[in-house]
């Protein structure tokens, strides 16, 4: 009897080890044989008509997919902020197998319609401008942004009108901007009206306001060329715009860093798709005036360092 | 402590009723594996420290290229100012020689490295510059870091941390980042010199391309600070600066060269510091420490495996050994538990190493040494018994010989020659029966005639005082008893009962069956005792008080008859004080063949 419990306790004993040895080396052979982790595809949607002006953007959207293993596509619109076409885009970009979406919205409204028709299909991140049912969305607290940009306006001001380019209507983040810095000038009493374009004939006063990049550079271009003297307060960091800001074309921007922006949606996207996404802080923005360009953080914020290898 | 006892307590309990195989099994293997482990855990821990031994040494050799790399692109530059100021600038006077020609060959030389090359008087304001020349309306070179540096220490080279360039105004706005090398310069003009500074602006491409394909082991990398931490090139830069990652770049600012080990953000990594020559910057090496491991998750499954393999080969050989250990040890055992359960034909055999050979041979020895000493015991204690038996039969009171013979004499003086025969004769059958040819069981007529013939003489030596009548009952024929056990109880009767009498004593021999029993009592009209004494009689830590009789007493014959035939037979007295005394044997009823095996038994 206790013979063969002996033999059983040595049995059993042999077959542990036996088995927990035969398992380590195999397990080097199995986690080989496993697949490695396939690329994601993640598709970037924007509402311009070419990607120039998200060239920093750009970067920090490929610097996250190459840590973290995505393949982006970028796709812009034939004529700009045309949201019917960007939504058939956004559906095309899912049914071809799409496994995550960036999108700046031409049109919030629209956008959250269509992806209601493709129900959690795959993650949306939104730039720019919040959109309902998205994974998240990358933008600065657009109200308070708004606000600072016409407290700058204010802390010039010495009289007269104030014009608020409106953008395309869809634009809701923009719009968002726009309310919130005219609400902050009837605060103060200061007289504004929207316009969504700046009139080519003349302005009423010598106040301007633009609430995204595109019209901020078209301005200040426009600014440039006519010789106009009006005061001009914008939003971005291009290179564009931050050599209106240098040169006295513009007076102050709202500026964030477009790079974190790109890096950030495309880092929400990727980890939405493996169920990991984080809860998304404002982005941080900044008021800069001409003589702020050159302080060493505003140099880092304005200039991001184009490496050589193109990354 | 407590749970510690405990468990020491049920380990010693278990161990109790453990067999020696699987407590050597068990220990071997235990201490096999303890040292094979400690043995791998030394191996690790060997490895690791080789690894990071070589982790450091290949960062230190990486670092050593990049700073190699690095140390000639600055020298490069230096050589740059070095050729601009003493080729250049030293040749030139201001008043008649424009700088910005031979500026523009040596910065085409190199325009790959180079964003502008420019020479300021001692104001800040633009002598030459090249390839641009119209400096940015608020430019105000004076005020900057390069500037300040190069005027406050002029006898040395200064490099800036990376910054963009904002002194020269370019139609197309490309803001570049540059390194800056100013140099203070003596400018001559009218043939009079005066203070000036030269500045080269590096373009950070170069600086980027020295340090951006450099890797380390482990997926370490390297990145270049200033004296005061201040980042001048990190692999995901833009990151930083974004505020998406951080760097431990001002606390390796504090580090002196060499390998260091450190705790960012949770995580342990090696981290190698080169400084660079002429600026003071330094290469940071790296290595995360906790990689080496994570990264060759193979190698340390293999090498588990190979732990736990070499665990199972020893705890194979181990039960084998104990096997072929325990095995005898575990039959010698079987085998005395079979002596121990009475069989007597149980082999021990001489198996196993020679201790324990020694020991089957020592415990056979023993077994044969108790079986013969049994053996012996049983001869001593059949021959002590016959001994005994002896012993009491020839107890044989001298004075009753003596006195015997004295009365033969005295009756053959006085002419009573018929009694005097009479007596001899009966002396002579009574010492015939007494030896009966050693034989201890006789015929009970034989026992009965014994009495008979011991009566005779007595009755003689009494003077007829008392008379004797000696039966045997039916069914007694041919049946056997032991020799003598009358005759004492006679002397008995005559020494204590009849003592007093005058002619009217009387006493009474009858043998009769009993059921499987003989009996035979003996019983006087004498005196009588009282039941107590009577049974006092017989009790063997009475001592014995010896009389003027035969000498074998009455205790004799009962322990004589128990001896010889168990508890159950032996003697019984009834007697009442004046009544008389009966004192009655019982025996087994033996037959001549019952009688005949029991005395080659005690021969035997």
């Amino acid at each position: 009897m206790r013979d063969r419990k002996n033999t059983t306790v040595e049995i059993a004993i042999l077959g542990v080890l036996g088995a927990f040895a035969l398992l380590c080396l195999a397990a080097p052979q199995l986690l080989r044989d496993r697949e490695p982790r396939q690329l994601l595809s993640v598709s970037v949607l924007l509402r311009d008509t070419d990607s120039s002006g998200w060239t920093v953007a750009r970067q920090g959207m490929e610097q996250a997919a190459d840590e973290l293993g995505a393949e982006l596509r970028f796709l812009t619109l034939a004529s700009y902020s045309d949201s019917g076409e960007q939504n058939e885009l956004l559906l095309r970009e899912i049914d071809g197998g799409a496994e995550g979406l960036v999108v700046v919205p031409a049109d919030a409204g629209a956008l959250r319609d269509a992806l209601l028709q493709r129900d959690g299909a795959c993650p949306v991140v939104a730039l720019e401008s919040a959109v309902e049912g998205c994974a998240g969305v990358v933008a600065p607290d657009n109200a308070l942004l708004g606000r600072r940009l016409a407290q700058a306006l204010l802390e010039d001001w010495d009289g007269g009108g104030v014009l608020l380019l409106e953008p395309a209507p869809g634009c809701a983040g923009v719009v968002q901007r726009l309310e919130a810095a005219q609400a902050a000038l009837e605060e103060a009493g200061v007289p504004a009206r929207r316009a969504p374009e700046l009139p080519r004939g003349g302005l009423d006063g010598k106040w301007v306001l633009a609430f995204d990049p595109s019209s901020t550079q078209q301005a200040a271009e426009w600014k440039a060329a006519e010789q106009r003297a009006f005061a001009l307060y914008g939003v971005g960091s291009s290179t564009a715009i931050t050599a209106h800001l240098e040169q006295g074309t513009i007076a102050a921007i709202a500026a964030w860093s477009d790079y974190a922006a790109g890096y950030l949606a495309v880092r929400q996207v990727v980890e939405s798709t493996r169920g990991a996404e984080e809860e998304l802080a404002p982005l941080a923005f900044s008021i800069l005036r001409k003589e702020d360009i050159y302080a060493p953080e505003n140099q880092k914020l304005l200039f991001p360092i184009m490496s050589s290898s193109g990354r | 402590m407590t749970m510690f006892r405990r468990f020491a307590a049920q380990w010693a309990e278990r161990y109790r009723k453990m067999s020696i195989q699987m407590v050597l099994s068990l220990s071997f293997t235990a201490v096999a594996a303890v040292g094979i482990l400690l043995m791998g855990v030394s191996l690790i821990w060997r490895y690791s420290s080789a690894s990071e031994q070589l982790v450091a040494e290949n960062s230190q050799r990486v670092l050593a290229q990049a700073n190699l790399n690095l140390d000639s692109y600055l020298k490069r530059m230096m050589r740059i100012a070095d050729t601009a100021y003493y080729r250049v600038i030293k040749n030139s006077d201001l008043a008649e020689d424009s700088l910005t020609s031979q500026l523009s060959l040596l910065y085409e030389a190199n325009r790959d490295d180079l964003v502008s090359l420019a020479v300021f008087d001692s104001r800040g304001g633009l002598v030459s510059s090249v390839p641009l020349s119209l400096m940015k309306q608020d430019a105000d070179p004076a005020r900057s870091d390069w500037f300040q540096a190069a005027s406050g220490n002029m006898e040395n080279l200064h490099f800036s941390t990376p910054h963009v360039q904002n002194i020269f105004g370019d139609p197309d706005y490309p803001y570049r980042w540059v390194v800056s090398l100013s140099h203070h310069v003596q400018l001559t003009r009218d043939g009079a010199t005066e203070g000036g500074v030269l500045l080269v602006d590096m373009s950070f491409n170069g600086i980027e391309q020295v340090c951006r394909d450099v890797s380390l082991a482990n997926g370490g990398y390297l990145y270049l600070i200033d004296k005061g931490g201040e980042l001048i090139y990190h692999p995901r830069q833009q990151l930083i600066y974004a505020g998406l990652l951080e760097e431990n770049n001002r606390t390796a600012a504090g580090y002196r060269d060499g390998s260091h080990v450190e705790v960012f953000q949770g995580q342990s990594r090696q981290v190698t510091i080169k400084t660079v020559g002429y600026t003071g910057w330094k290469l940071v090496g790296v290595a995360p420490a906790a990689r080496w491991l994570t990264s060759s998750p193979s190698l340390f499954l293999f090498g588990l495996a190979l732990l736990l393999f070499a665990i199972f080969l020893m705890a194979f050989l181990n039960f084998l050994i104990s096997a072929r250990i325990a095995d005898p040890i575990r039959r010698l055992e079987q085998s005395i538990k079979a002596l121990e359960g009475g069989r007597e034909d149980v082999v021990i055999e001489e198996g196993g190493c020679y201790e324990v050979q020694h020991l089957s041979r020592s415990v056979r020895s023993m077994v044969s040494t108790m079986r013969h000493l049994m053996d012996d015991i049983i001869q001593q204690e059949a021959q002590k018994r016959r001994s005994e038996l002896e012993v009491l039969q020839s107890q044989i009171n001298p004075h009753f010989l003596y006195n015997t013979l004295d009365s033969v004499i005295w009756m053959t003086e006085s002419g009573q020659q018929e009694e005097a025969i009479q007596m001899v004769t009966s002396l002579a059958r009574l010492f015939r029966i007494s030896l009966s040819r050693g034989k201890s069981v006789i015929p009970l007529s034989d026992e009965l005639e014994h009495a008979r013939h011991y009566m005779n003489i007595q009755k003689i030596r009494f003077k007829n005082r008392f008379t004797i009548q000696i039966g045997a009952g039916p069914g007694t024929e041919g049946l056997y008893t032991l020799k003598l056990v009358v005759q004492p109880l006679l002397e008995n009767a005559i020494y204590h009962g009849m003592a007093s009498a005058e002619d009217d004593g009387r006493i009474r021999v009858a043998a009769y069956v009993e059921g499987e029993d003989l009996v035979i009592d003996v019983e006087d009209n004498g005196l009588g005792m009282r039941p107590d004494v009577a049974a006092s009689l017989l009790d063997e830590d009475r001592p014995e008080v010896r009389g003027s009789g035969s000498g074998i007493g009455v205790r004799n014959v009962h322990q004589r008859i128990r001896l010889t035939f168990g508890e159950g037979y032996g003697l019984a007295i009834f007697s009442e004080p004046d009544e008389g005394t009966l004192v009655r044997i019982r025996l087994p009823a033996l037959t001549r063949e019952e009688a005949g095996r029991r005395q080659q038994g005690e021969v035997l």
